[in-house]
């Protein structure tokens, strides 16, 4: 058994916001709520889930770009959340991140070759002088031309801007690179070439990937281990083959059902089997049981009761009292 | 059956600091009563400036309508006066955005908003159109239809907000409903919760819909037929299945084969294959030439396709492609 890349244990995540009154306690927001993965080296592992379901701030919990207040995270065998400041900026040139927006990520009034080199001269990697080599032929792995080098972020499409950002990340030969739904904001014909790209270098550089997405399909297609979130839980963790055809927990069903696929037809009279209700409740009330069992469509007395924990169910971990076969 | 709607080459043109381009070069669709149309295209080929001209919509100045006819129901409405415009908008043409936020107004309750729709239409009492009000919001599926109707924009979720201006849009009971990425900005489940609302009015009251997407899965689930627009021209046309079963186009094949399919090979361990790729970008409008605009991406482009441009044509279907169906 090889020991994973990136582990975190019972990690938490709690933002105050705001408080009744003056003397009032403050009320807390529970992002994240106990959460438990392992990335495993040169391989993939997606957080799927909507908007508030806590992927984003897990994977930057993960990484301490977000402050956690709760937990533990194992890089390599370092624990990250205890780690001083300077050992911890030692560390981050093992941990990259490609973010959503290529236009916000970028600063405008760089020249590109300089965003790319930016890393190199913060982390002190390589001879100075062989920098801007080093950044050419990364301009070269993510398929821009060196002459483009001395252009601004705004001289480049949508798609252009995303390879920069991945040659940044790369700068450094990270081990792990958090993606950050990096092709969201792309269009489809562009979103390919980018997850070509990303897949092709994970097998060149041996690279794993934290893979934050909404959109199931570009996870079937990249991620090798997928953590289906809820509310700031995993309710079903499992690999690629069985989460896609056996998924277990009712909210993966939904999930899979919800997705448009160019396999379900008008014209052969296609009808969604049962959809939920509604749409995610308020984290700051969450419920005692289940926090899915408001819009679970198999949802009976005990869920609402008792709070379900992750278990293994077939080849899958599963938080739910009445799995799927 | 005589179209509902129907643009026949149809030519749209923007006043830029690039100077007069064209945004779009002859369209021509027809939309028939009671199906759904989609039209499918990257960003900046002229999918929502269609869906503006098909609501006399078109901004001007910059924008100029400076070719073909736009009918609607039989009724030439190229050059139809504001007043005549404003009749059909709201009543027979209606038509939902991308961002539900912005298209309704933050200082009025969500059930003041559907009654003005309703008043500026028919002959009614305002107790009348609060009545109908409610009846609308249960229709779209929002619980405590009553209390809801109380409530402002800023309360709602993003998909309470769709739905709310999906019964505004459905209030005059429209022949037309034209939904431009109408779940864009939303999740997949609530998607999926406003897709099968569509349908369920669709079927409920037979309107038409044109359907605007980037997303071939909402082609493949939504539409009858499909429009492929590329650069400010539809490239090909036909029922949906053939567009997805046996595309013609170069850029429809690319479009299709790009994106990953959700349950194809779900069960298989080994890794999918790469997705196709279609290279380089959409040209600017402003830079295009005599030829096929496709050609600098296309892998079948030859010296012909740069220079002539390819007219549609029916090879099975509509298609603009010199090479159509051939596999490079």
């Amino acid at each position: 058994m090889t020991t994973p890349l990136l582990s975190a244990r019972k990690l938490e995540v709690s933002f105050e916001i705001g408080r009744k009154g003056f003397f009032g306690k403050p009320r807390l927001l529970r992002a994240v709520r106990g959460v438990d993965f392992d990335l495993m080296p040169g391989r993939t592992l997606g957080l799927v889930g909507e908007s508030g379901s806590g992927k984003t701030t897990t994977a930057m919990a993960a990484i301490r770009l977000a402050p956690s207040t709760g937990g533990s995270v194992s890089f390599e065998g370092t624990d990250l959340m205890t780690l001083p400041a300077e050992a911890m900026r030692a560390q981050r040139k093992h941990l990259q991140v490609i973010f959503q927006d290529p236009y916000s990520s970028l600063n405008p009034r760089e020249r590109v070759g300089a965003i790319v080199r930016e890393p190199l001269d913060l982390m002190n990697v390589g001879d100075p002088a062989g920098r801007d080599d080093r950044v050419r032929e990364l301009f070269g792995l993510v398929g821009l031309r060196p002459d483009q080098m001395s252009l601004f972020p705004h001289q480049f499409s949508g798609g252009q801007r995303q390879r920069i950002s991945i040659a940044r990340a790369l700068a450094t030969n990270p081990r792990l690179i958090v993606c950050d739904e990096p092709v969201s904001a792309l269009d489809v014909a562009i979103q390919a070439q980018i997850l070509n790209l990303l897949r092709r270098l994970q097998d060149e550089f041996g690279l794993s990937y934290l893979f934050i997405s909404h959109d199931l399909g570009v996870v079937q297609f990249i991620c090798d281990d997928i953590a289906v979130m809820y509310l700031g839980e995993i309710v079903e963790y499992a690999d690629r083959p069985t989460l896609f055809s056996k998924p277990r927990h009712p909210y993966t069903a939904v999930l899979l059902e919800a997705a448009p696929s160019l396999l379900r037809r008008k014209s052969a009279g296609y009808r969604r089997a049962g959809m939920v209700k509604g749409d995610l409740p308020s984290p700051m009330n969450l419920p005692k049981g289940c926090a899915f069992a408001s819009r679970c469509p198999k949802a009976q007395e005990r869920c609402r009761a008792e709070a379900p924990v992750l278990r293994d169910v077939g080849d899958s971990r599963v938080a739910c009292h009445f799995p799927l076969d | 059956m005589s179209p509902l709607m129907s643009l026949s080459d149809l030519r749209v043109e923007f006043d830029t600091r690039h100077g007069r381009v064209t945004a779009l070069s002859g369209i021509s669709l027809d939309v028939m009563p009671g199906e759904t149309l989609g039209i499918v295209g990257e960003s900046g080929c002229g999918k929502s400036i269609t869906a503006l001209a098909m609501m006399g919509l078109i901004p001007n100045p910059p924008g100029h309508v400076t070719g073909g006819v736009i009918e609607f129901d039989g009724e030439d409405i190229t050059r139809a006066s504001n007043r005549r415009l404003r009749q059909l908008r709201g009543r027979d043409i209606a038509m939902i955005f991308q961002e539900p936020m912005t298209s309704l107004n933050p200082v009025f309750t969500v059930g003041d908003q559907i009654a003005e729709a309703i008043l500026l239409h028919q002959d009614m009492s305002r107790a009348e159109a609060d009545r109908q009000v409610i009846e609308l919001l249960e229709t779209v599926g929002i619980p405590e239809p009553e209390a809801r109707a109380k409530s402002y924009p800023h309360q709602l979720s993003g998909g309470m907000r769709q739905r709310v201006m999906i019964a505004m849009a459905i209030s005059c009971r429209p022949k037309l409903l034209i939904a431009d990425e109408p779940t864009t900005a939303l999740d997949v489940t609530v998607q999926a919760q406003i897709f099968d609302l569509m349908r369920d009015i669709q079927a409920k009251f037979g309107v038409a819909i044109v359907l605007i997407t980037h997303d071939m899965g909402a082609i493949a689930e939504m539409t009858d037929r499909v429009a492929v627009m590329y650069a400010g021209r539809v490239i090909e046309q036909g029922t949906s299945d053939q567009i997805l079963d046996t595309p013609l186009h170069p850029y429809t094949r690319g479009l299709i084969g790009c994106i990953p399919v959700l349950g194809r090979a779900a069960a298989s361990t080994d890794r999918l294959p790469p997705l196709a790729e279609i290279p380089g970008v959409v040209p600017p409008l402003h830079l295009l030439g005599d030829g096929c605009a496709f050609a600098e991406r296309c892998a079948l482009a030859d010296d012909h396709c740069r220079a002539v441009r390819p007219p549609l044509d029916d090879k099975g279907h509509p298609v603009a492609c010199h090479h159509a169906g051939e596999i490079a």
